[in-house]
């Protein structure tokens, strides 16, 4: 190399350094005025120097931006954010993705986000920034918040409906349960075979709608009459939940046990309903032999997932998401009672603790149920 | 349980908004075989003047029991029950709830507010009979231990 510079023409040091300033006056140009973001320094609170997307921004010709106060462009509002914002940045060396409104020349509103560093230009404070117009994503944000309140609104309301049409429509079907049980009760005997049938039917009718509208209820309750979460002994919870169900369990001899289960923040009486549903249906829905249920949990990071095994008749996969539904029935009421309400109720007390719940089994081959609870997150607003 | 109340039959005030109610509580009463006499009050004022013997009611009797459903017009029965249990003219006299309520919360309110006894309504007309005839027997219970079987009088 040294050889060679010796061979070669000797080298004009002025023309080089010429050609290297105009390359990076021109990168500069690049850079700055035709760069896709709002850049611009800030002095003594005005623009010193301002590129082309910002003017485009606020909508002025660039050169009728320097020297004006910079504050003067931030709607009135968000002014006095804006500039403690910047005395933060001062002191922290850098302000990342800062959000506020501006005004534009046609007296429009747009969001914008702005990155700010302090630096020095010509030998003094000052602050350059960098600017991007947010308006669409923010009124994206906006729409999206206002469908998720209205969302949340309406399924308020759907379940202070379900409960109050649940609750109030009780006490009329109860006079007409009651007073078709008193007419049989009276005339059976004086009427004909017929009329004790219809009589049967319409009793069978009201208890089984009263059945359908206390489920209704509960399934209601869970949103609106929940309790607020506390500490929760899980193996306390199965145990009561065993409790409520011992005559079935002793009617059929099943056995149920657990591994050693956590305390976790939760709902005591929804969790007992939770569970003693999955332990119900495990009994309730079994083979020739004795229901074994088997009740387990594993932690992972904030999320435990306990798992409810058993030995019954199994469900074909194809119905694994629908069983969760409301009043969703796979058997007829004569091969097994019941509203189809129970999973759905499961289903709304996991989701309230911020968690899933699935079932993995076969036809014949027993089910195991899991849900998992949120550990972190509090009761959901 | 004849034995018990053969001097004079039982007073019972039913304080219902629903006719229908009432008429169910009549006929379990009447298979129930004590005698009694039902009075009717379709909300908490009418029978605050039934009690204090106030206007058409100058001549009703104190009653032995009374029956309380908890969702009225006007005054409901957890205020009613409140006056009563204040009053020291009433105050002994066993108020049993007996409503459609299962709500928790009206539960901790009744027995907050002392009523003796709370019974929801059941759906089932025979379930529903076996609570009266079991109000019927908490009655004659409560007089054996506060008034050595007889009857509570004025």
């Amino acid at each position: 190399m040294s050889q060679m510079l010796k061979t070669d023409q000797p080298i004009d040091k002025s023309e080089v350094m010429a050609r290297e300033i105009k390359q990076s006056k021109e990168l500069f140009r690049i850079l700055f005025y035709r760069s896709p973001v709002g850049t611009y320094i800030i002095q003594n609170g005005h623009f010193q120097l301002v590129n082309r997307q910002l003017a485009y921004i606020l909508g002025y010709e660039e050169d009728e931006l320097i020297g004006k106060p910079s504050l003067s462009f931030v709607l009135a509002e968000d002014r006095d954010a804006v500039r403690e914002n910047a005395i933060r940045m001062l002191k922290g060396g850098c302000s990342l993705g800062y959000e506020f409104r501006v005004v534009n020349k046609q007296a429009k509103i747009k969001w914008v986000m702005e990155t700010v560093v302090p630096i020095h230009y010509r030998k003094k404070r000052a602050t350059l920034g960098s600017l991007i117009d947010v308006t669409e994503r923010k009124q994206m944000e906006e729409r999206l918040k206002q469908i998720t309140a209205e969302l949340q609104h309406s399924n308020t309301e759907l379940e202070q409906f379900a409960y109050v049409i649940s609750h109030d429509l009780q006490e009329p079907l109860r006079m007409v349960s009651s007073y078709t049980q008193l007419l049989a009760k009276r005339y059976s005997a004086k009427l004909d075979n017929d009329a004790d049938e219809f009589i049967t039917y319409a009793v069978d009718g009201t208890k089984r709608m009263q059945s359908l509208l206390q489920d209704l209820l509960e399934y209601s309750r869970v949103g609106t009459r929940g309790k607020p979460f506390g500490l929760v002994n899980c193996e306390r919870i199965v145990e009561q939940a065993m409790a409520n169900l011992k005559i079935a369990i002793e009617e059929c001899g099943a056995s149920v046990s657990y591994d050693v289960l956590p305390t976790i923040m939760g709902d005591e009486g929804q969790l007992v309903r939770l569970f003693q549903n999955l332990i119900g249906n495990a009994i309730k829905f079994r083979q020739e032999e004795a229901p074994q249920v088997h009740i387990s949990a594993k932690r992972m990071n904030n999320i435990i997932t306990f798992s409810v095994k058993d030995n019954g008749i199994g469900i074909d996969p194809e119905h694994s998401q629908s069983i969760f539904e409301i009043f969703r029935r796979l058997h007829t009421r004569e091969e097994y009672p019941g509203t189809g309400m129970g999973l759905a109720i499961c289903k709304k007390i996991v989701e309230r603790h911020g968690g899933h719940i699935s079932v993995q089994s076969q036809p014949g081959q027993g089910s195991t149920f899991y849900f998992s609870v949120n550990t972190a997150g509090g009761e959901p607003a | 349980m004849n034995s018990q109340t053969a001097e004079r039959p039982i007073e019972i005030l039913i304080v219902d908004d629903n006719p229908g109610d009432v008429r169910l509580t009549a006929e379990a009463l009447k298979d129930s075989k004590v005698q009694n006499r039902l009075h009717t009050a379709q909300d908490g004022m009418e029978a605050i003047a039934f009690l204090r013997r106030k206007g058409e009611y100058a001549h009703a009797p104190l009653p032995d029991l009374i029956l309380l459903d908890l969702n009225m017009p006007r005054m409901n029965g957890s205020q009613l029950l409140a006056k009563v249990k204040e009053d020291s003219e009433l105050k002994h006299i066993p108020v049993v709830i007996l409503t459609g309520s299962r709500e928790i919360d009206d539960i901790i309110k009744a027995n907050n507010l002392h009523a003796d006894c709370y019974v929801t309504k059941p759906i089932d007309l025979e379930q529903f009979n076996r609570a009266v005839k079991a109000i019927i027997r908490f009655l004659v219970n409560h007089r054996k231990t506060t008034n050595g079987g007889k009857v509570i009088g004025r």
